[in-house]
């Protein structure tokens, strides 16, 4: 049958491993929207990650329950490590990029998360309760679009729909337009009277609920289990996506499943018997990752086509 | 116009406001009535910029208090003013360059009729076009900013304050990027405005524009008003005295026999060159420098100025043509190859370009003979001759701070312009490219500046003088080119330089 | 209301006071996570003080672990310098045992002084060319080098599991049945154990004492040299350096492919000072590289600071990586790291701003007083 040859397969799996990277992708691209960028994607996705599997293990209730409380406590948990960075970079003004990776030291691998994990006693136990692929509108089987579109779990739908509801925001709605002016021009929107400092605290703290739902994709969904480190590089990867997406949600839904389709490569490959060292397959994500960054930073893209203008820039006010 | 009894649309009493080391506003008194063009004169540093943003909302006083027909306000951010019915039109235009003009225009805006959560873009051009007709200022609302030029950005910043019903319009040196003809057109719309009884705010340092447009003039020196005086009882003579505190008068080039056979310092042929968005910047440009000779290249900022600087300075690749310094062609693109050929840059960004800013002074002046001996040999530099030949720079340009190891960005403009000089003049060129090398500067910095500029010439340093201040290169250049979106428009003798003439080769008309 | 206003100078007390804050901030904090989860902080500190610093033995290991450390604490420091954004420390070390232990291995048999020499400087030539992937996609394709020297840790991760786990490549033991079944990788001979020198109380390894000269010559290069001076101008500001005629590309290359050797030596120095074997689990868990952006922001990019620096973080990790258990989590280290990282960000604030507390509408001094007339 149609839907067991490798495309298909690939495909469908292509989507189920970009699922958490576009979540993640999706906040990285609203906070760095509002001209914060911040490199502790990685921590944030571990937190989220160790904290919405604490919550499915021991929130009690029908699965559905627990599951949604998971995604909530995961978002609250990347939201909260967020702020950190938020605190340090917009009211102190500290470097970005340090502070971001400080983010990752802290709650990344071997970091907090790790120990919040072991605290709690997380590793090597299945979760309770996981997010299974749905059967939606009955159209699991229909031929080639069946498992790609209709037979993913519920996360990825709502995946989707926030790259609709981004799109709108951005674009269509005056709250959009005020994040876009904070990130282009931060001067020209606070002389206009938008307060720049709340649309970058919001915005990066929405980021990091979005990674932690990215992160707790990986524990409830992909593994279903808990492991240090478990989300390897997605966070990276994540960040890389969102300046090969130009700063655009629908650009970063493809490049979220592009990536995903490297990952999916590597484990169907694998599956099939083709001979070929497992690490060759592992790393095909990371060099992919410098291949399409090197290429959307030469020749004509590299106007930084859509990079906000005052992206890592912290906004002083009141210094001459 | 301007009656007495009439409640002031502004009253600023006491206003005070200080920075690290600064007091920008010492107790400031300023009023404007409603239907006045009020102008607020000062050189740069005199603290008009200061006061329009306390104003606006942007700062907040230390001390003092802001009164709005006749009534106390306490702003506590931008929305407040302009709430309140202010708007600035900043000399940096506060435009989102990516944004269209509608976009720009209903930023933080909400109002009766546009107050929803989504963006209404057609409604928004509609009162656009109404507005813009009804105050002759035509512009495109679907427009993106960084398609217009400077004189259509400025309308888009008048345009904006009007759109939230400014009854109060404050601008911040309007007319610096402006040809003389735009600068009229820009007169009679604020005439316009004074007449539907708004009360209009008029910030700059240029004592003509004042004299022509304002109905009074309140000047300020150090922070501090120096007085308020009636235009029309009043003459340049005075308020120049007023602003500066003395007599002044600009060092001139001295008219000089000419000298048929100097020898070319720089010859440009046909250059051609892209700007940072890849559109032709430069087209064609011919230009020739001699020795000893002072070439200025006025022109609205925008039009291919900075290009050509960077251009011969190896800073950016040419198209086409060719650069040669006496008579040798240059490779070209590559920055270094003109400064072992003799060719000095004072770029218009000082801070950041031309001195790095972190970098004590010692350092910055041997930002390019760093290379050679005595500063280095084999690859390790001698601290203690960077620092002799610091002081000595620091004593013959009279650079002033208190050692040759303090950072460069805690020297004033006139202090970072004498380390550029400094630099630039001790290496000895043979020619000296020179970007608007006043702008922003007091009045005794810009003519230590540009007495600088005449010795060099004096000594045989051909120079080409970008400005965008007409008067500073009818004082100083010899000859003068127009450079209009990258061609140049026309070469002119100083001595048959008429202002009109020239103005309109600006604006692309002749 | 709170107000922030730039220092006209940096207070020169505030250099020593605020990594020394920094350390006490993160205590304090850590202390409170450790309450928090059930465990007893002072007790923890403790543990861990007298495990990294006072127990008989703790400052010899310390020193052990403070040696890759101070490298990869040096690797970042000589890139950040310049605004150059090498994070790939972690992956150019591994690079750097790789060539170490592969040296080490292929020379058995020749005494020490050749086989030392010659894993000293194959770890620095292949943490250099590892790190002069993303200097040169910097430089030359404008290709962000945070995320591609990042990716090119994991990378590297990849590529030390694949020499011993999956495959049977020349760093593999395969010489008896159990090797082949445990893998692991071929011993180094005698010969190429890296001497050490003990003094007081504590061992000193060779590599610390080669960090140590390091450290120097970082500091003589910054400090004294044209390529110093270069490299300073190109970190305040990319258009000034330009401007000057500086060869800015040549440069990023070169900066990277330094901090990438900084990195790779300490590589090497794991496999001579201590592993003397490819050990991709236990290079992977120590995370150096990491650690060493932690270690260079402490030290505010100050080489000799880098010294004092590492040390102290190196205790810690090591009292943390030994004390690990059921009653000490893994985690605490790298907890610990970014909170003291968080604390110097914010220290830094004081450095070059006053915070100011008090209400709008005092009255300010004089013009005479505040030094403008």
């Amino acid at each position: 049958m149609i839907n067991d040859s490798v495309l298909v397969v690939i495909a469908a799996s292509a989507i189920s491993y970009g699922t958490p990277l576009l979540f993640a992708a999706l906040g990285e691209l609203l906070a760095e929207r509002s001209g914060v960028l911040n490199l502790g994607v990685e921590g944030m996705m571990l937190m989220g990650a160790v904290t919405g599997f604490w919550a499915v293990q021991t929130v009690g209730g029908p699965g559905w329950v627990s599951l949604i409380t998971a995604v909530v406590v995961a978002a609250l948990a990347g939201a909260g490590t967020s702020l950190i960075h938020a605190f340090l970079t917009i009211t102190l003004r500290a470097s970005q990029i340090v502070s971001g990776l400080a983010l990752t030291i802290f709650a990344g691998a071997s970091g907090l998360s790790s120990y919040i994990g072991h605290v709690a006693n997380l590793g090597g136990k299945p979760a309770r309760h996981e997010f299974d692929a749905l059967n939606v509108l009955g159209l699991r089987d229909a031929p080639v679009i069946g498992p790609i579109l209709f037979h993913q779990n519920a996360l990825t739908y709502v995946s989707w729909t926030l790259v609709a509801l981004t799109l709108f925001y951005l674009y269509r709605t005056r709250p959009g337009l005020h994040l876009r002016a904070v990130g282009e021009s931060p001067g020209t929107a606070d002389a206009m009277g938008v307060n720049v400092t709340a649309y970058r605290y919001i915005h990066v703290m929405i980021g990091g609920a979005l990674a932690g739902i990215g992160g707790a994709f990986f524990s409830l969904a992909i593994t279903p289990s808990w492991l240090d480190g478990m989300t390897s590089g997605a966070g990276w990867i994540a960040i890389a996506l969102v300046i090969f997406a130009f700063w655009r949600p629908e650009l970063a839904l493809v490049g979220a499943y592009l990536f995903g389709a490297f990952s999916s490569l590597a484990f169907t490959l694998q599956a099939r018997q083709v001979h070929l060292p497992p690490e060759v397959f592992a790393s095909l994500p990371y060099l992919m990752t410098i291949v399409v960054l090197v290429l959307v930073s030469t020749g004509w893209a590299r106007r930084r086509l859509g990079a906000p203008a005052a992206l890592g820039v912290p906004y002083v006010r009141e210094e001459r | 116009m301007v009656a007495a009894g009439q409640v002031p649309a502004v009253t600023m009493r006491g206003i005070s406001k200080r920075f690290p080391g600064v007091r920008a506003n010492d107790q400031v008194d300023f009023e404007v009535l409603p239907g006045e063009i009020h102008a607020l004169l000062g050189e740069n540093g005199a603290g008009k910029s200061t006061l329009s943003n306390i104003l606006t909302g942007l700062y907040r006083p230390d001390e003092g208090e802001i009164l709005l027909r006749g009534k106390p306000v306490v702003f506590q951010s931008p929305r407040d003013a302009i709430e309140a019915g202010i708007g600035m039109v900043h000399q940096h235009f506060r435009l989102a360059a990516s944004f269209t003009v509608a976009e720009n225009l209903v930023l933080g805006h909400r109002d009766a009729a546009d107050r929803g959560l989504l963006l209404e873009p057609r409604m928004v051009e509609g009162r656009i076009t109404d507005l813009s007709q009804r105050y002759r200022m035509p512009v495109n609302p679907r427009a993106r900013i960084w398609q217009l030029s400077v004189g259509e950005q400025q309308r888009v910043e008048i345009l904006k304050a009007l759109y939230r019903g400014a009854r109060i319009l404050i601008l911040d040196e309007p007319t610096s990027q402006l040809t003389p003809q735009e600068a009229d057109d820009l007169f009679q719309t604020l005439r316009l405005m004074a007449g539907e009884r708004r009360a209009v705010i008029f910030i700059s340092h240029k004592l003509e524009e004042v004299m022509a447009v304002s109905n009074r003039v309140t000047v300020l020196r150090g922070g501090r008003v120096i007085g308020t005086v009636m235009t029309k009882e009043t003459n340049t003579r005075e308020l120049a005295r007023m602003m500066v505190g003395r007599e002044v008068v600009f060092t001139q080039k001295k008219e000089g026999p000419a000298q048929p056979e100097r020898q070319v310092a720089l010859e440009l042929r046909g250059i051609s060159a892209n700007g940072d968005l890849g559109t032709a910047a430069l087209r064609e440009v011919n230009v020739t420098v001699h020795a000893g000779e002072i070439v200025g290249i006025a022109g609205v900022a925008g039009n291919g100025q900075r290009e050509l600087a960077e251009v011969i300075t190896g800073m950016r690749r040419r198209t086409a043509g060719q650069v040669a310094i006496r008579g040798r062609v240059m490779r070209g693109g590559d920055p270094l190859e003109p400064i072992q050929w003799g060719v000095a840059y004072v770029p218009d960004d000082r801070l950041g370009t031309g001195v790095a800013p972190s970098l004590s002074i010692a350092d910055n002046l041997v930002l390019k003979a760093y290379r050679r001996a005595p500063i280095s040999t084999f690859g390790v530099l001698h601290p203690r001759r960077i620092r002799a030949h610091a002081t000595e720079l620091m004593q013959r340009f009279n650079i002033g701070a208190s050692t040759s190891q303090t950072p460069a960005r805690q020297l004033s403009g006139g202090n970072i312009q004498k380390v550029l000089l400094a630099r630039e003049l001790s290496s000895r060129p043979l020619v000296l490219v020179a970007n608007s090398p006043t702008s922003g500067l007091d009045v005794g910095a810009t003519d230590t500046v540009r007495k600088l500029l005449l010795e060099a010439a004096g000594r045989g340093v051909g120079i080409l003088l970008i400005s965008e201040d007409l008067d500073e290169i009818l004082a100083l250049a010899d000859r003068i080119a127009v450079l209009y979106n990258g061609r140049i428009t026309g070469i002119v003798e100083r001595q048959h330089a008429d202002v009109e003439q020239i103005g309109l080769m600006m604006a692309g008309a002749a | 209301m709170i107000r922030i206003e730039r220092r006209l100078t940096e207070a020169r007390w505030l250099v020593v006071a605020v990594p020394l804050g920094s350390l006490l901030g993160a205590a304090i904090l850590s202390s409170i996570i450790l309450f928090l989860t059930g465990h007893d902080p002072l007790a923890t500190w403790a543990r861990l003080l007298d495990r990294g610093f006072f127990a008989s033995g703790a400052m010899s290991a310390t020193l052990v672990t403070a040696t890759p450390l101070l490298l990869t604490g040096l690797a970042a420091a000589a890139a950040f310098r310049m605004q150059t954004w090498n994070i790939g420390a972690e992956g150019q070390l591994y690079l750097g045992a790789i060539g170490a232990s592969g040296i080490g291995i292929a020379l058995r048999g020749q005494p020490a002084l050749v086989i030392i020499p010659a894993m000293v400087i194959a770890g620095l030539a292949t943490g250099a060319a590892w790190a002069a992937i993303p200097g040169v996609l910097r430089a030359y394709t404008r290709t962000n080098e945070i995320i591609t020297s990042l990716m090119l840790n994991y990378v590297a991760g990849l590529l030390m599991t694949y020499l011993i786990f999956d495959s049977h490549s020349f760093w593999r033991d395969l010489s008896s049945f159990t090797a082949r079944v445990f893998p692991q990788g071929k011993y180094l001979s005698e010969a190429a154990s890296w001497p050490s020198f003990p003094i007081g109380g504590a061992v000193i390894p060779l590599g610390l004492l080669l960090g140590v000269v390091a450290a120097a010559v970082l500091w003589l290069v910054y400090t004294a040299t044209r390529f110093g001076f270069e490299a300073r101008v190109i970190g305040d500001s990319r258009a000034a350096a330009h401007y000057a005629g500086i060869r800015t590309r040549r440069k990023i290359v070169a900066v990277m492919a330094l901090s990438g050797a900084l990195a790779g030596l300490g590589g090497a120095s794991e496999i001579g000072d201590f592993r003397h074997v490819l050990d991709p689990r236990g290079l992977q868990q120590a995370s150096f590289g990491y650690a060493g952006i932690v270690v260079a922001a402490l030290a505010r990019l100050n080489p000799f600071a880098v010294i004092v620096v590492a040390i102290l973080l190196g205790g810690l990790s090591n009292a943390g990586f030994s004390l690990q258990g059921a009653t000490f989590p893994a985690g605490l280290v790298g907890t610990l790291q970014g909170l003291i990282l968080f604390c110097a960000l914010a220290g830094e604030l004081l450095v070059h701003y006053r915070v100011r507390i008090g209400r709008p509408g005092r009255k300010a001094p004089p013009l005479s007083q505040v030094g403008v007339a």
